[in-house]
């Protein structure tokens, strides 16, 4: 960025972010472009961390990805809910379908032009069944306890979330029988107490 | 009430990405029943967001912020809800289906194929072709052809409910079939019964002595 801009767009001091969930409902709200160019600081260079290790992607495609993700991130930013998820989850959202519909397309696939938004869009889910509870889906543990982790279980959990593989190709790139894999994701979820069907108790 | 849910690796996949589209859109179906399974895939996103936090930095081009500032002044802000217009529902059984899987079903009514007396199936082209996404109607009372599987194939029940060896299902309801497990579905006396299927490879009728596989018309490209 050119030095002339920069000055332009920190007109007023702007104070180290600690809380990218809130910076960016500032951005969604204000259109807040100083702000956004915070964002982009932090966040850019792990998108592309998470473009390139999901593997197949130069540098190029690379770059292009992550300049479509953050146009995303900053057109979507007034739909933005921190009661619904925090920055870096709603970002991973769209660089995760970013990515998808970019291999999809590679791969010829998609030609019914349905995109990865429209396959997990939860936006129908107030017709549902059940009532829509208004409550806080953070789990401020996970992060702390993803540290915690034995690392043969955290090392699936990132070839999985950072690099996009399934359980099969795991099992065949370390060599372990599929099912030894399935019990490291289900211990390592347990361990991040992330709540499944067992826990679900009727109204 | 839901009682059959899709397995935590399952939802692992789906959340990170590397689930194909079709089972992808049976576990948003089921999703739209479950309000368990929707917090859990909230915090496995979370965890996706997390693991993002964590990743080590790469850096990007210096001038690609200037580059986004362009891209962004080209456009203009996304609305909360583009989906409207996409929903296509032009007959009574597509019209009592989820909005979410409404918006899969072809334009004009759905073309059901005749597989036994009581079973119909109307196949979703979603341009997959590892996988093939139909949806299945059990009428009211009647049973479907005892079949085993080649390939998996999961269920979710949308509407009406139905029975087999290992229990009834309701709507939300996440079923899958391993190759081998043999089974004979039938629905409810009063109601019919629709359901999403996704198989990955044919179905084999076991009832049947000549064979030929009628239920699906699985032909990967
Ligand atoms: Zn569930």
């Amino acid at each position: 960025m050119k030095n002339s801009q920069l000055n332009r767009l920190c007109e007023t001091p702007m104070p180290e972010v600690q809380d990218w969930t809130a910076c960016l409902k500032t951005i969604g709200d204000y259109q807040d472009k100083a702000r956004f160019s915070l964002l982009f600081e932090h966040f850019s260079p792990r998108v592309k961390a998470f473009l390139i290790k999901g593997g197949h992607l130069n540098e190029e495609k690379a770059e292009e990805l992550v300049q479509e993700t953050m146009i995303k991130v900053w057109r979507r930013s007034s739909t933005f809910s921190p009661a619904q998820a925090s920055a870096s989850t709603w970002i991973y959202t769209i660089a995760r379908n970013t990515r998808i519909d970019c291999f999809r397309k590679q791969s010829r696939e998609n030609l019914e032009s349905l995109s990865a938004d429209d396959i997990y869009d939860s936006s129908y889910e107030d017709d549902s069944h059940y009532s829509s509870l208004v409550q806080i889906r953070r789990n401020d543990h996970i992060d702390q306890q993803l540290k915690e982790l034995p690392q043969e279980q955290s090392e699936v959990l990132r070839m999985m979330y950072l690099q996009g593989m399934s359980g099969q190709q795991i099992s065949d790139s370390l060599g372990l029988p599929l099912g030894t894999v399935k019990s490291r994701i289900r211990l390592a979820i347990a361990k991040l107490k992330i709540g499944f069907a067992s826990t679900y108790k009727p109204d | 009430m839901v009682t059959r849910h899709p397995d935590t690796d399952l939802l692992v996949e789906y959340t990170s990405g590397s689930l194909s589209l079709a089972p992808s859109i049976s576990v948003t179906t089921h999703l739209q029943f479950c309000e368990n399974c929707s917090n859990a895939v909230d915090s496995l996103n979370q965890l996706g967001g997390d693991i993002l936090e964590a990743a080590e930095a790469v850096p990007v081009c210096e001038d690609l912020f200037e580059k986004i500032l362009l891209g962004i002044d080209e456009g203009s802000p996304e609305s909360a809800s583009p989906h409207g217009a996409k929903i296509t529902a032009v007959d009574a059984i597509s019209d009592s289906l989820p909005r979410y899987v409404q918006q899969f079903l072809p334009k004009g009514k759905l073309r059901w194929r005749f597989l036994s007396p009581s079973l119909r199936l109307a196949t979703i082209s979603v341009g997959e072709d590892r996988h093939e996404l139909a949806l299945h109607r059990i009428q009211a009372g009647g049973k479907a052809p005892e079949h085993d599987h080649n390939g998996e194939e999961i269920t979710v029940v949308l509407t009406g409910c139905f029975s087999d060896e290992d229990g009834v299902y309701q709507p939300g309801d996440f079923i899958v079939r391993e190759p081998g497990d043999v089974h004979r579905p039938f629905a409810a006396q009063n109601k019919e019964c629709i359901c999403l299927s996704v198989l990955s490879a044919p179905i084999k009728l076991t009832g049947l002595k000549r064979v030929f596989n009628p239920f699906m018309g699985f032909s990967p490209s």
